[in-house]
């Protein structure tokens, strides 16, 4: 008996010291990058994630949207201490502001590099590889043409990078940031179908591609490939659609005018964007209020004005137990809200399926006519077709002048006002300083736009600490 | 023994104590020997019982004469008999119990009572797969008695720990309901997980909230490296052993029953501004910047003090404990059954902490060398806590922070809101947050194992140990519709979580014991041991229910699906472990460790880890040329050097995991993605830590003062940290990497005098650390952030090269400008754009130019401040006299520095929130204040950016408890068949001294452990007052 026992306990230490692959362990439920990337279906996941960052808060979700907060189109509004420093420029490179959204800039970069890895090893249907390839090309042009009008040169990772496990580069010169977002987006209009069925509404498509080139060109004075790429576009499939509010209702948000859009589900993946911009007590965070200048610029019975903002006297729909509900002065601090990001539900409550408008086709016919009256040619075809969908008098021989009209009224909210201003500028067709120095009254007093450094803003002082001394500041920063 | 050195009283002892083991286990029970003694010299013979502090028959209690070394054990009825000399005195002793000298006189019968001697010499500490005498442990080991922290109104014994022990730091993180807080054993070992391991009845890994603190009897704490090294791999930050009561053999049964029941109330508010004066400053900062006043504030209707939002919010909350605990064996086999529920109730409406728990524990002897004990532990958890972290919808900084002109309800009823203007901020009101608020944490959890120990030979024993810990923990959270606050909620939704957790543990190891030739003594330990722990779950959530009454609140009535997901994950580890301690002649003592861990975190080929320990010792006092040095009792030296491991880092960081359910839509439609979430890191291995220690005990007259000091250098290598890195990598997670080195360094000490004088009794304790951290070493010179503080993220602390962890980080100010002239002046701002554009006004604050480039900027910030106090210290008195009995426990930190991160936001006026009161004292004209800036909208001069401004002295010292106890006379409680009947009154919280202006200066961790002591308006500790009884028959 007590024999027995003894070599129980034994034999159990024995046993349980032959047990090496205890330690063995699995990630359950997720892969490793080794056993990935097996199959189309691999494929499309990782395009897919790679809209994923686009939509969060610190993104287009919000912060983005802050980065026009200085044009003369809009108040700040909101809580968040930061903001006050970006609009009044007063700002310097530790404002978190200018941190949040670049890292989910690079994320969207680094799942399009996996991708532009990857996949081209993948045996799989050619027209889904190349649509798989063109999206990644499309998101990384897209992401550096973002860093590259609101910092300048930043470092460029691609997929040679990657691989190479360096991602602590030096910031890359304005002229090779421009090389890199044309290759990608030439790349990705060549792989990227024409347009996308119902169920692929959103993704980016040959429209995209060149409407972003054509507005790429036009930021560095190429009118030509301005034109050439934008008029590509306007002989695509991608008419106007036929009410300008079409754009900004859920149903028809995704129709052919809209270009690219970050894509929102309630309940899924929301845009918080429409919270930010609604008024507090119907459910919002009250950012981003429009001034009277604003207001001033549209047209008497410009109907696009009725679909920008809320103003006094607007009966809106709030659904549910509030039903139709005055807008009223004292919901905002000057007067107005931005309607282009906000409807609401039957039942009550905003809709949180409602997008955010990256690139319209009336965006790219305004830059095809920019780009033909810069260059001393007629824009009146192309300004008119967005005139008369909002039934507007044609013009004739348009001028910047009037081209500047357009544009402020028909983009305004849509993030493209302070870089116009600043693109404008640097042409000598505008006077940023003295636009600035305007009185829009207290909350939009006088501000002091340096020339040349408030061109840029200034590289996040945490990525420059960070980098041990690669990354440089802006210069005046 | 050897004849020329008088015996130690503790020697004797423990010989005896041997001898009467050795009888047992070799005789029949029940027939104690005399020593042979020739009748003639002897002439008287003396009878007698020998009682425990219960008045139970107390078996093997050594009973000699005085000055010989003749005596006798009593029996197993407590029972003795001796022959002593005329005019002898007889000595009873018996290890743990304090050894009584009484004078035979010419009585022949004696009733002798023991008095458990609760800091003797003699003391036997849990010191890992097995004990040691107090007096020969060479490493560092503080141990405290379950009779110290019973019933204490604590939720568990990680509470009752506080300032109970040099070098153990408990600190608060807060005062909910069920928050134990974080144990920091000799400083903060590291910038992961710093949490000691918890050794529950031998069985790692368990939680010190689980445990019934009045079933512990004794909790020890491994500190040193060569105390813990048994258990290398997971001893880096301490080993805390505790445990429980258990029955004894032949031990009639007993019954104790402990009930208490009290309340507790907020000790303190902070003052803020009353309806009009906030209407008064509003205005003011409108007027200062020459902006209309918003209309609002000019409404008589919300002018009107109204609420005091926090008496509101801080109610009374309660305490009720009741348990029942029976032991009890016979020959063969002992018993303990305890049963318990106790309650706490918080200050806070729903926040709640109950626990219901259960445990057995038992011992049988199967043969005279086979023993067999088990341990169960069931317990039931449920917790319900309010967010008082975040400085957007914290209920506690709501409250502060809600418009004082609003009632609680309106007058229909409803709640009252500030979707009233913009202007009255986006905060809900806190009493609808906290009374709507539907979510609780329920565990169920169990710890059992069963140790068989088999002796081969004598002093030669084969042990194993086999244990599970299981819990399922369920989650529940339904948020209702808001659309009546400011903060609105259109949908309401439900979540529930699911989670499996179990752990297997299997210990298999040797000991031998021996004493050799009465000189050398030798002990070993040795053996191989496994862990698993795997854990499974699932949660779900779900949208819209139509109905939000409480009777549907479930997932089968939510309309839409929000999500669906569920893990899995297994870790393991394998370790072979061994101990040798020697001592020669109670003199020199020599302990060596040795433990090779396998952890299933690293990659094949990193996973071992190799920690060697070793320590001396040299008892001085035993040596010949001490003993003419009367007034030292005992004095004893030690020394050791250990390698210790720490592994608590999430796994599988070797590999880059690509996860799914990366959530996008196209078309309206739901669509997932699959993308690396985390960049690998293949060298990922063990972070250790080496200590070395110091130490010395002395016990003065007889041992009634007993003194230990403790030096201790302990220094974390290979610290795995996940550094900050730059953005261009995107957001995937960095893995832990072994890049960082830490230094803690210290001095511990612990003070005992105690005496008994007849009926009276007291004692008086302390013990203090001085503990200094900073970290010596991080990748690349760089810092590591922490949390962000309020909507503007601003940053509070970092972690630095050659700083103590967590510092407070900012900018220096310098009082408030009070005339144009002192900013024209001001070489601070001689090159600053703002100076020129006239964005620094008069009230605003004075910053300090640290790098002498004429501007304030980002560049100007240093560390400001520390947050680990320089000394932790308790003080414990105790007075028993008769049937009175008092306690007193005192603690205190000393030397560190509060971020107060509430106030900096309180008095800004730039946020649309309630103030501080103390803001009416505001800079308002020259000469005004140099404290409290000016009142704007605008944040030019960014007055309330981090800065010394908000920096205060966080030193406190307070009656932690007060405890006075009576205990009905015997005689009277015997008639109706009880032993012992005791009442008492509990004081928690009873004062504090401190210059904090805070609610409380007891903060804790917000950030792991990368932020501490900052001021988030935590839910504070609460003063209580609770009565009890604890009956034993």
């Amino acid at each position: 008996m007590k024999n027995s026992i003894l070599y129980l306990l034994l034999s159990c230490t024995l046993l349980a010291a032959c047990e090496d692959n205890i330690l063995e362990t699995v990630p359950y439920g997720q892969s490793t990058s080794s056993q990935f990337w097996r199959n189309a279906d691999d494929a499309v996941a990782a395009a897919n994630a790679m809209y994923e960052p686009l939509v969060v808060e610190d993104f287009y979700g919000h912060a983005e949207h802050t980065f026009d907060i200085p044009s003369d189109d809009q108040f700040r509004a909101g809580d968040h201490g930061e903001d006050q420093a970006i609009e009044s420029f007063t700002f310097d490179a530790g404002n978190p502001q200018l941190f949040y959204s670049w890292r989910h800039k690079y994320e969207v970069i680094s799942r399009a590099n996996a991708v532009l890895i990857n996949v081209p090893d993948i045996s799989m249907d050619q027209n889904l590889k190349d649509r798989t390839l063109g999206e990644a090309h499309f998101l990384r042009g897209f992401m550096y043409w973002r860093f590259l009008v609101i910092y300048g040169g930043v470092p460029l990772i691609l997929e040679e990078d990657v691989l190479a496990n360096e991602y602590n580069k030096e910031r890359a010169s304005m002229e090779e940031m421009q090389a890199q977002i044309s290759a990608d987006l030439l790349a990705a209009a060549d792989l990227l179908p024409e347009s996308h069925d119902a169920d692929d509404l959103g993704r980016p498509h040959k429209g995209s591609a060149r409407g972003l080139l054509a507005k790429l060109s036009l930021y560095q004075d190429d009118f030509a490939n301005a034109i050439e790429y934008g008029q590509q576009v306007l002989n695509g499939p991608y008419p106007l659609a036929a009410d300008f509010a079409d754009n900004f209702r859920v149903e028809t948000q995704n129709n052919p005018e809209m270009l690219f859009a970050i894509q929102s589900l309630q309940g899924w993946q929301e845009n918080t964007h429409v919270i930010y911009t609604t008024p507090r007590p119907w459910g919002g965070w009250d950012f981003h209020e429009p001034v009277q200048d604003l207001i001033d610029e549209f047209e008497e019975g410009d109907p696009r004005l009725d679909y920008t903002v809320y103003q006094p006297g607007d009966m809106v729909d709030l659904g549910g137990d509030r039903g139709v509900t005055p807008y009223t002065e004292d919901l905002s601090s000057t007067g107005y809200h931005f309607r282009k990001y906000s409807s609401w539900r039957p039942q009550g409550g905003l809709n949180m399926s409602h997008n955010s408008p990256i690139l319209r086709t009336a965006d790219v016919y305004l830059i095809v006519a920019e780009a033909k009256i810069r260059s001393g040619l007629n824009g009146d075809a192309e300004i008119n077709a967005v005139r008369e969908r909002s039934g507007r008098t044609p013009m004739t021989n348009a001028t910047m002048e009037d081209l500047i009209h357009e544009r402020r009224v028909e983009l305004a909210g849509e993030n493209q006002r302070h870089q116009d201003l600043i693109r404008w500028d640097k042409a000598g067709l505008v006077d940023i300083v003295a636009l600035y120095q305007k009185d829009l009254g207290p909350l939009k007093p006088p501000r002091n736009f340096e020339r040349p450094k408030h061109y840029l803003f200034a590289i996040p002082q945490r990525e420059i600490d960070l980098s041990n001394g690669v990354l440089t500041q802006n210069p005046g920063y | 023994m050897n004849e020329k050195l008088p015996i130690k009283r503790g020697t004797r002892n423990f010989l005896f104590a041997v001898q009467f083991l050795a009888l047992l286990a070799f005789c029949l029970p029940g027939t104690s020997q005399a020593n042979e003694i020739p009748e003639n010299v002897w002439d008287l013979t003396i009878q007698g019982t020998i009682l425990d502090e219960n008045g139970q028959p107390m078996p093997g209690a050594t009973i000699t004469v005085a000055g010989s070394n003749t005596g006798t054990v009593s029996d197993i009825d407590g029972k003795f008999s001796l022959t002593v000399p005329d005019q002898a005195s007889i000595v009873v002793s018996f290890i743990g119990y304090t050894t009584q000298t009484i004078e035979v006189g010419n009585r022949t019968e004696f009733t002798i009572q023991m008095i458990a001697d609760e800091t003797s010499l003699n003391e036997v500490l849990v010191v890992g797969y097995g004990t040691q005498e107090k007096r020969d442990v060479t490493g560092a080991v503080s141990s405290i008695k379950g009779g110290d922290i019973q019933n204490l109104p604590v939720s568990g014994a990680a509470q009752a720990l506080q300032g109970r022990a040099a070098g153990v730091n408990v600190v608060r993180n807060g005062g909910a309901p069920g928050n134990q807080g974080s144990i920091r054993i000799r400083g903060t070992g590291t910038l992961n997980n710093a949490d000691p391991l918890i050794i529950i009845d031998g069985v790692p890994g368990g939680n010190l909230n689980d445990v019934n603190p009045n079933n512990i009897e004794s909790i020890e704490v491994l500190k040193d490296a060569s105390a813990s090294a048994i258990y290398g791999t997971r001893a880096a930050n301490g080993v805390v052993i505790v445990t429980t009561k258990r029955g004894d053999f032949d031990q009639p049964l007993k019954f104790e029953l402990n009930g208490y029941t009290g309340v507790s109330n907020a000790i303190k508010t902070i003052d803020v501004l009353e309806a009009p004066d906030l209407a008064l400053l509003k205005r003011e900062r409108y007027t200062n910047d020459g902006l209309a006043i918003n209309p609002i504030w000019e409404n008589p209707a919300y002018q009107t003090q109204q609420t005091n939002w926090q008496e509101e919010l801080l109610g009374q909350g309660s305490t009720r404990n009741m348990d029942l605990t029976l032991t009890g064996g016979n020959k063969n086999s002992s018993f303990m059954l305890s049963g318990g529920v106790f309650e706490e109730k918080g200050m806070i409406t729903n926040s709640n902490f109950r626990r219901l728990s259960f445990r057995l524990n038992s011992d049988h002897k199967i043969s005279d060398r086979f023993k067999i004990g088990q341990n169960l532990q069931l317990v039931s958890i449920n917790q319900v806590s309010p967010n008082t972290l975040s400085a957007q919808t914290g209920v506690l900084w709501s409250a502060i922070r809600f418009h004082p002109g609003l009632p609680v309800r309106n007058e229909d009823g409803s709640y009252s809101s500030s979707q009233i203007s913009g202007e009255f901020g986006d905060i809900n009101n806190p009493i609808f947050t906290q009374e709507t608020q539907d979510n609780n944490n329920t565990s169920h959890k169990l710890l059992g194992n069963v140790q068989a120990e088999y002796e081969i030979l004598e002093g030669l024993k084969v042990r194993a140990n086999l244990g599970l810990e299981g819990a399922i923990s369920d989650g529940y959270n339904f948020n209702i519709i808001v659309n009546d606050q400011i903060r609105a909620s259109p949908r309401n939704s439900l979540s529930r979580s699911y989670n499996e957790y179990y752990s297997l543990l299997a210990e298999y190891f040797i000991s031998y014991d021996r004493v050799f030739a009465d000189l050398h003594k030798v002990n070993f330990v040795g053996g191989y041991t496994t862990q698993t722990f795997n854990s499974d779950g699932f949660n779900a959530s779900k949208l819209d229910f139509i109905d939000e009454s409480f009777d549907q609140r479930f997932l089968d009535v939510g309309q839409t699906l929000n999500s669906i997901g569920g893990g899995k994950s297994y870790d393991a580890l394998a370790s072979y472990f061994g101990r040798v301690a020697y001592d020669y002649d109670e003199r020199y003592l020599v302990t060596a460790t040795f433990r090779s861990d396998g952890s299933s975190k690293f990659a094949p080929g990193n996973r071992w880890g190799y920690f060697p320990a070793f320590s001396l010792g040299w008892r001085i006092s035993e040596e010949a040329f001490f003993q003419n040095v009367g007034f030292i009792s005992n004095l004893k030296l030690t020394g050791g050097w250990g390698s210790l491991g720490n592994q608590n880092v999430p796994g599988l960081q070797y590999l880059a995991l690509i996860s799914s359910g990366r959530r996008y839509s196209f078309g309206g439609n739901q669509t997932v993605g699959a993308a690396q979430t985390r960049i690998p890191n293949l060298n990922i291995t063990w972070e250790s830590a080496q200590m070395t220690n110091f130490g010395l005990d002395i016990g003065f007259l007889e041992n009634r003062l007993l003194a230990n000091f403790n030096y201790f250098i302990k220094d974390t290598k290979d610290m795995l940290i996940a550094p900050p890195t730059i953005g261009s990598i995107g957001t995937a997670q960095i893995p832990n990497q072994n890049i960082g080195e830490l230094r803690n360094q210290g001095l511990e000490m612990e003070l005992l005098f105690r005496e008994n004088k007849g009926k009276l009794f007291y004692s008086v304790s302390g013990n203090a650390s001085f503990i200094k951290n900073e970290v010596t070493q991080l990748a690349d010179g760089n810092f590591i952030g922490s949390r962000l503080y309020g909507r503007s993220s601003q940053e509070l602390s970092r972690t630095y090269e050659g700083f103590p962890i967590a510092s407070f980080y900012g900018w220096r100010a310098d009082g408030i400008y009070q005339t144009t002239e002192s900013i024209q002046n001001d070489p601070n701002v001689a090159n600053d754009p703002r100076r020129s554009e006239g964005l620094i006004q008069p009230g605003d604050v004075r910053f300090i130019d640290l790098n002498g480039d004429g501007l304030i900027d980002e560049q100007d910030r240093e560390v400001i401040g520390n947050p680990h106090p320089k000394v932790v210290y308790g003080l414990n008195a105790e007075l028993g006299y008769g049937n009175f009995d008092l306690s007193l426990f005192f603690l205190g930190n000393a030397g560190f520095d509060i971020y107060n991160a509430d106030r900096m936001q309180g008095i800004d006026p730039t946020y649309p929130f309630n103030m501080y009161a103390e803001t009416i004292n505001r800079w308002n004209g020259q000469g005004s204040s140099n404290e409290i800036p000016r009142m704007t909208t605008k944040r030019d001069n960014l007055n309330h950016r981090t800065s010394d401004l908000f920096l205060e002295k966080g030193d406190f010292f307070r009656l932690k408890n007060l405890v006075v106890g009576y205990t009905l006379p015997e005689m009277l409680t015997s008639r109706v068949g009880v032993t012992k009947a005791r009442f008492y009154v509990t004081g928690q919280n009873v004062f504090i001294l401190t210059g904090y202006t805070g609610m409380d200066p007891e903060l804790g961790y917000t950030d792991g452990n990368l932020q501490l002591n900052a001021d988030f308006a935590q839910y504070p500790q609460a003063r209580s007052w609770t009565i009890g009884t604890t009956i034993t028959f």
